[in-house]
């Protein structure tokens, strides 16, 4: 009777993971471009030290989630809703929850793929050493990262047509990354952009990442944590909202 | 035995139109039915309330014994949507695989593909298939769960004549299995050539519903067809026309006593030619009726 609960979650899942598979226009850019700029900033331009490479693992590990979680969720959602699929699924017996965990697992599994690449460049290009159970918390605060992005896809999806879902992702996409210190230390802001990105749940995200990689931070994490999830309680208000509201 | 569908008294108002205005239809079970009406006329809304997709302002919609959109009347139905797409990315069987997870009893897939006839692109991504093929996989999948009710909303819109008559063959082998068949179409031919009942839904109302031969005497009645020159005014005021047309020279009037129009037709013109007197079509008495029934809400 239990294959009955989790079938259907399963199948949803499989559904979910061939279709990225067959987008190769969706997935290249998600899982190449992070590492591509880590091993152009990370590990290229930080020769002489691990420190500049350990910063940038722990900023572009966010920056590796929120391509799937923006896009497969945000682009991904509004060209499903536009073609009419959710309401085929509304009318039949699928439960609405598989379809959010199966594009979360999706999400997850792709921000894997994308993360795998930064890591192993950060431990065996740039010479990054960590002990194994900082490299598992910190994948773990990066997996974490995924959940308010692809809540916020989510509220993009279900607010946007496909053309606008794409355009809104990009845009957010990227402020997120720039303005919340992913792509450059925020320490190097002047002083407006720094009080931009600490209203930015890329930012808290990051510095969470980075209190994980350097045992000596004195970073006020308890703080970053509860901005984080009131943001993610945020967003994910904002996401049901959408949701009741496009039906 | 409960109804296949119930609606009560259903409103729904989207902005200034008024889509429903108070719809009441029992739908018994067994059968084909179908739903006819111009574009607007509302069907499309009254069938979106029987699955739920739209909340009616007032009024119940009830789904074999079940509130319209439960999970109970959910897992019964199969449903095919008008311009509503599956993912592009996987083939037919995948789809009817995925949907088969849904449901307690699915069909045997292999067997749904034989019957519907898409073995010969079921293996092929969604995306790569015609419109018609897209049609046919979509109808397929609305016969996963097995359905005890099936709702089609014109589904055979963008088939070409063999396609559609493998769809019509289908749908008849559903209804002499027991199966409830509605569909809405606007193709009078198709409601015709198959449904046992038609229900006529004109500006958001039920105005006629009957069989269709029922629905032909409804409006009873003799068609004259002939070439004259007479203005349609003065022939719309013969003895007994209910409603009048002209195109080019031909004349067609719909009278409730032809041997009293034709008198006076030929003392008022008597070069008339190439006259018929023939009884209504299905498509006729859908014009009569959705004539008859003009804008009530203006």
């Amino acid at each position: 009777m239990s294959a009955s609960v989790f079938s259907p979650l399963l199948a949803e899942i499989g559904a979910e993971m061939r279709q990225s598979i067959r987008a190769p226009e969706f997935l290249i850019p998600t899982i190449a471009l992070p590492v591509i700029f880590y091993l152009m900033f990370g590990v290229m331009l930080a020769r002489g030290g691990t420190e500049g490479s350990t910063y940038l693992l722990a900023t572009y590990g966010i920056f590796a989630v929120m391509g799937p979680a923006l896009f497969g969720f945000g682009a991904g959602v509004a060209a499903e809703r536009e073609k009419g699929w959710l309401r085929i699924k509304r009318v039949s017996p699928a439960p609405a929850t598989g379809y959010i965990v199966a594009k979360l697992t999706s999400t997850l599994v792709f921000s894997c793929l994308a993360l795998m690449p930064i890591y192993l460049s950060a431990g065996l290009l740039a010479n990054v050493a960590l002990p194994t159970q900082v490299w598992l918390v910190l994948l773990a605060s990066h997996l974490l990262a995924a959940i308010p992005f692809s809540l916020l896809g989510l509220s993009i999806g279900f607010s946007f047509g496909s053309g606008g879902a794409v355009a809104v992702a990009n845009l957010c996409f990227l402020g997120l990354a720039v303005l919340g210190g992913l792509w450059f230390p925020v320490m190097l802001f002047p002083g407006f952009l720094k009080t931009i990105a600490t209203a930015l749940p890329s930012f808290h995200l990051a510095e969470i990442s980075l209190d994980i990689v350097n045992a000596d931070s004195a970073r006020p994490v308890a703080r970053h944590l509860s901005v984080v999830a009131v943001t993610t309680l945020a967003l994910a208000a904002l996401a049901v909202w959408r949701w009741i509201s496009q039906r | 035995m409960t109804a296949a569908i119930e609606l009560q008294s259903l409103v729904k108002q989207f902005g200034d139109t008024r889509a429903l205005d108070g719809v009441n239809l029992s739908v018994k079970r067994g059968g084909i039915f179908a739903l006819l009406g111009r574009n607007g006329a509302g069907k499309s809304t009254a069938i979106h309330c029987a699955l739920g997709l739209v909340k009616p302002d007032s009024g119940t919609a009830t789904v074999l014994g079940n509130p319209a959109g439960s999970i109970a009347a959910r897992r019964q139905i199969g449903v095919m949507l008008q311009e509503a797409h599956l993912p592009d990315n996987l083939t037919g069987r995948e789809h009817l695989a995925l949907f088969a997870s849904y449901f307690p009893k699915p069909a045997d897939l292999n067997a749904l593909i034989d019957i519907t006839g898409i073995g010969d692109f079921a293996d092929k991504l969604y995306k790569k298939l015609s419109g018609g093929q897209k049609r046919r996989v979509q109808f397929a999948v609305s016969l996963v769960g097995q359905p005890d009710l099936l709702f089609l909303d014109e589904p055979t819109t963008g088939l070409d004549k063999d396609a559609r008559e493998a769809v019509w063959n289908s749908i008849r082998t559903l209804a002499a299995d027991g199966r409830t068949v509605v569909l809405t179409t606007h193709y009078l031919e198709e409601a015709d050539a198959l449904a046992d009942r038609i229900c006529i839904v004109n500006n958001g109302r039920v105005i006629a519903e009957d069989n269709a031969d029922a629905i032909r005497q409804q409006v009873g009645g003799s068609l004259i067809r002939c070439q004259s020159e007479l203005a349609l005014a003065d022939a719309r005021s013969l003895p007994a026309v209910r409603e009048g047309q002209r195109q080019g020279r031909w004349l067609t009037l719909l009278s409730d006593d032809a041997n009293a129009t034709l008198r006076s037709l030929l003392t008022e013109d008597p070069s008339m030619t190439d006259l018929t007197v023939n009884k209504p079509s299905l498509e006729e008495a859908f014009t009569a009726l959705t004539n008859q029934h003009p804008e009530g809400h203006a």
